[in-house]
């Protein structure tokens, strides 16, 4: 194969996975928060697709296509939350959305 | 020129492509999560999805690529954009809030998982990584993946259709007017 | 012959099971009739008995097993008694003079708000005396000694609203118990020797430390049980008990297992015959000082319970030096005369209110005749005045010991004086009493019971005991008729040296009646006639109204240590460390909560933080397993 070994591209998509998890983890903002979740969820399809190559094995790219469909309907869902908050006036900061305190 | 000529020269190319996207993957990747204003975030993203198209033509999976830059770019993000602009302008500092270890931790945990990716990658290195397999053409192609769907993995197509669908629903419900109690 | 010995034991038990089962719904008259049925029917069943021993050949007796009640790898002990002439005649005893008691108490403790737990611990009592007296092994002893101790307890602190009586009880329960004790271990050592404790057992030859231990450990059951010297201090306090309490438990039954123990295991106090002597020697020694405390006490019952002290002081003493039958003749006249003089009391008692100072008392038979004879035809057979019950049995013992040795004559001499006090005292509390002009409390608090003197319940008993102090005597008078020491020879046979010639007999019965007359004679002259006065002489008084001052001795060297020890201990270890543990887990137990509670912050941050942290455990956890 042409360029990089597979472990490169492997590098990349945990790095990328490192940095979707932080951003998941520090902010504040529902949309930010999906958008790292977003993140997380391309560095594995791209680990997906760098062992699909590596083996031959057209699994993985299909694997593939489906995590984007599911991330869609995920994103879908979680933007209806987002207007639903929106429209209840409630603010969208994850901290304040805190009902669960002990 | 040769073969070997010819080889190095695409295998260099290669290599320049590749250092260039994998840099603006993580570099777009850090924008997303640094920005405070959320719009500027979802732009990011538009380019971390791009570079890992480019990314995924270098691994000869041209549809993917092509559905990653239509469905995710195309559709996913745009919506992103919408709710964005409707919610309204928020900025807020990122790393601020919430208790003092929360911070800390956060970032312990997310560099743990870094870790453990790396060092089982690297324990793997030696093992199942070391033999690549050449690809034919059609390796990649629609063709190719349309059959492996509808064929071996025909169970995971209608799951993943019946997803969306419920998917689909739940978001027209979350996004309707409240009902009025009567 | 053992359908009898059954009958008896178990007719009180159905009686108090009775009572207990009926409870409240239980008329009290009913209650009252089933305990005293059952001991006439205890009655019943040792009379059967009586004649089944007398039937049998060499009037040898026999045990009777239920079920074996005690396996431990070869040691048994079963569920046994044993009928022979010692246990018949206290089976006698017991139940005879038991059953005129409880009769009388039905008139006595009538209107009592408790009457039917009366009733069900008196009819307890009688079965748990019985049990010791028939039990057919030194086991079957034992549990009758420790249930004996308990129905006392339980009927001292009758009036348990009482503190006095409180105390009273637990002091007996407790002085009791350490005659209990000493029992026990005297039995190990048997148990460690012969591997067993049945009767023969005590025909078992023993080393002479082991026989001097066995026989020192029974000695100390018996003193405490008996109320003799120096576990006597309970008996007094003990007539905080109802009357009737008093006159069957603290003077005709209990009180006497220490001298039916002695004649029961004489042959290893035989074996130990210094400690046999020194049985004597308390006896003699309790004698006197009893009849000297008895001179200065003004409450009626307490003199007749140093009284009581005195002659089982006597029965000691004869026991002591190997004649068994005259003590057991004695304790069986004494039997009835002291349960008559306390039943007396108690008509008095009951007349007038329950007052018990006799010093306010003066002219009681003016009003209440009967009362009067029967309490002296009971006095003068306790002095010993012929042809009444006491002269017969209290002689023999006296003469006894006259052939043992130096020390014979210091008890003879003790016998001696001891008559004396007890004409004594005995006159004194007769003279200050009954007769002359009524006092004005006599005239005042005097009521009869419907013209008569008690309820017919209680005059009935009276007057049979009466009877039996003038006559119950004349069933034995050595040398010239023992019926009694010939009865018991097969089981208690007198010792050689207990044996006297007759002279010896008839010389300490003249000097003991006429020296019993001298004192009743100078209670006359001083109590009566107030023809000599009462010496001051302050020492002594002292020393009899503190009663020797053997309850501070005690009180200071047992009670006052363990009351700081206790209270030492509570302050030092019980209140600030186990008291605290409670409060110290609960508060520990808050304080994690308070700090585990931190971890919900109620933010989705951290619940996320803990998902990406365990799941950065658990592919930690396969790298390493890899």
């Amino acid at each position: 194969m042409l360029g990089p070994d597979t472990a490169w591209y492997l590098a990349v998509a945990a790095v990328l996975f490192g940095i979707g998890a932080l951003g998941v983890l520090i902010r504040r903002n529902t949309l930010v928060v999906l958008l790292s979740l977003e993140l997380m969820l391309n560095a594995g399809n791209l680990a997906l697709i760098a062992l699909s190559r590596h083996w031959h094995n057209g699994a993985g790219q299909v694997f593939a296509l489906s995590v984007m469909a599911v991330a869609a309907s995920e994103v879908c869902v979680g933007l209806g939350l987002v207007v639903a908050l929106n429209r209840r006036d409630l603010s969208l900061d994850v901290d304040t959305l805190s009902e669960l305190r002990g | 020129m040769n073969g070997l000529v010819l080889a190095s020269a695409g295998n260099v190319l290669v290599w320049i492509v590749w250092v260039v996207a994998a840099f603006s993957c993580i570099a777009s990747g850090l924008a997303v999560v640094t920005f405070s204003n959320p719009f500027y975030s979802a732009l990011a993203l538009i380019g971390n999805l791009a570079s890992l198209a480019v990314m995924y033509l270098l691994l000869s999976a041209e549809f993917v690529a092509a559905a990653q830059v239509l469905v995710y770019a195309g559709a996913v993000v745009v919506m992103f954009l919408f709710v964005i602009a409707y919610v309204g302008p928020r900025h807020e500092t990122p790393w601020s809030g919430g208790p003092g270890w929360q911070t800390v931790g956060a970032a312990a945990a997310a560099g743990a998982l870094l870790v453990e990716i790396v060092v089982a990658v690297g324990m793997q290195a030696s093992g199942s990584l070391a033999h690549e397999t050449e690809v034919g053409a059609a390796f990649g192609t629609p063709a190719w993946i349309g059959r492996i769907f509808l064929v071996d993995h025909l169970l995971a197509f209608e799951i993943t259709s019946v997803v969306l669908l419920v998917a689909a629903v739940g978001g027209v419900i979350l996004g309707s007017h409240t009902r009025r109690t009567a | 012959m053992t359908g009898g010995a059954w009958l008896c034991l178990l007719a009180p038990l159905v009686g108090t099971i009775l009572i207990l089962l009926g409870g409240s719904w239980l008329p009290r008259a009913a209650a009252a009739w089933i305990a005293t049925t059952s001991v006439f029917v205890a009655f019943g069943g040792a009379v059967w008995a009586l004649f089944g021993v007398r039937s049998s050949a060499g009037h040898q007796g026999e045990i009777t097993t239920a079920w074996t009640w005690l396996e431990s790898g070869s040691f048994h002990a079963g569920l046994q008694l044993l009928v022979d002439p010692l246990s018949a005649m206290m089976m006698l005893i017991v139940s005879g003079v038991g059953g005129l008691i409880v009769l009388y108490s039905i008139g006595y403790m009538d209107g009592d708000d408790e009457e039917r737990r009366y009733f069900a611990y008196i009819a307890f009592f009688v079965f748990s005396m019985l049990l010791l007296v028939e039990g057919g092994n030194l086991l079957m002893l034992l549990v009758g000694w420790g249930l004996v101790g308990l129905s006392s307890y339980l009927l001292i602190g009758f009036w348990h609203e009482r503190p006095s009586a409180v105390r009273a009880a637990k002091k007996a329960f407790v002085m009791n118990a350490f005659g209990d004790a000493t029992m026990a271990l005297a039995f190990f050592i048997l148990i460690a020797h012969t591997n067993s404790l049945s009767f023969g057992v005590l025909d078992a030859h023993l080393s002479s430390t082991q026989a001097n231990l066995v026989a020192l450990g029974l000695l100390g059951g018996a003193v405490a049980k008996s109320a003799q010297i120096p576990l006597q201090t309970w008996l007094p306090d003990a007539m905080e008990g109802p009357t009737p309490v008093s006159a069957l438990i603290h003077a005709a039954t209990m009180v006497t297992a220490g001298v039916y123990l002695i004649a029961r295991t004489h042959p290893i106090f035989e074996q130990a015959r210094t400690i046999e002597l020194i049985a004597a020697g308390t006896g003699a020694l309790t004698l006197l000082v009893a009849g000297l405390i008895a001179l200065v006490q003004t409450d009626i019952k307490r003199v007749i319970a140093y009284s009581t002290m005195s002659q089982i002081g006597y029965m000691f003493l004869g026991a002591g030096v190997g004649g068994y039958a005259n003590g057991m003749f004695h304790l069986m006249t004494h039997a009835f005369f002291k349960a008559l003089l306390f039943m007396t009391a108690g008509l008095a008692i009951h007349a007038l209110a329950n007052e018990q100072d006799i010093r306010k008392m003066r002219g009681l038979g003016r009003v209440m005749p009967f009362t009067k004879w029967c309490f002296l035809a009971g006095a003068l057979a306790l002095v010993g005045v012929p042809p009444f019950a006491g002269f017969f049995s209290k002689d023999p013992i006296i003469a006894s010991t006259l052939n043992i040795g130096w020390y014979g004559y210091v008890f003879y001499a003790c016998g001696i004086a001891g008559a004396f006090l007890t004409g004594l005292y005995t006159f004194r509390l007769w003279f200050l009493v009954f007769p002359g002009e009524p006092s004005p409390f006599v005239r005042e608090h005097y009521h009869d019971h419907h013209g008569r003197e008690g309820a017919w319940t209680m005059l009935v008993p009276v007057g049979v005991l009466a009877v039996l102090a003038t006559v119950g005597g004349w069933i034995q008078w050595p040398p010239l008729w023992e019926p009694i020491t010939h009865w018991l020879a097969p089981v208690a046979p007198t010792l050689a040296v207990a044996e006297v010639s007759s002279t010896q007999e008839y010389v300490t019965s003249a000097v003991t009646v006429l020296v019993g007359v001298a004192g009743i004679a100078l209670a006359w002259a001083v109590y009566s006639e107030r023809r000599i006065a009462i010496p001051a002489a302050p020492f002594w008084r002292r020393l009899f109204e503190n009663k020797f001052y053997f309850d501070r001795l005690y009180d200071r060297i047992f009670y006052a240590p363990s009351a700081e020890t206790a209270t030492f201990l509570r302050r030092e270890f019980e209140e600030p460390v186990v008291l605290q543990t409670g409060p110290d887990l609960g508060e520990a137990t808050l304080e994690t909560g308070g700090f585990v509670r931190r971890i919900q912050t109620g933010l989705l941050r951290t619940y996320v933080l803990f998902l990406a942290a365990g799941a950065a455990g658990v592919v930690l956890a396969f790298l390493i397993a890899k």
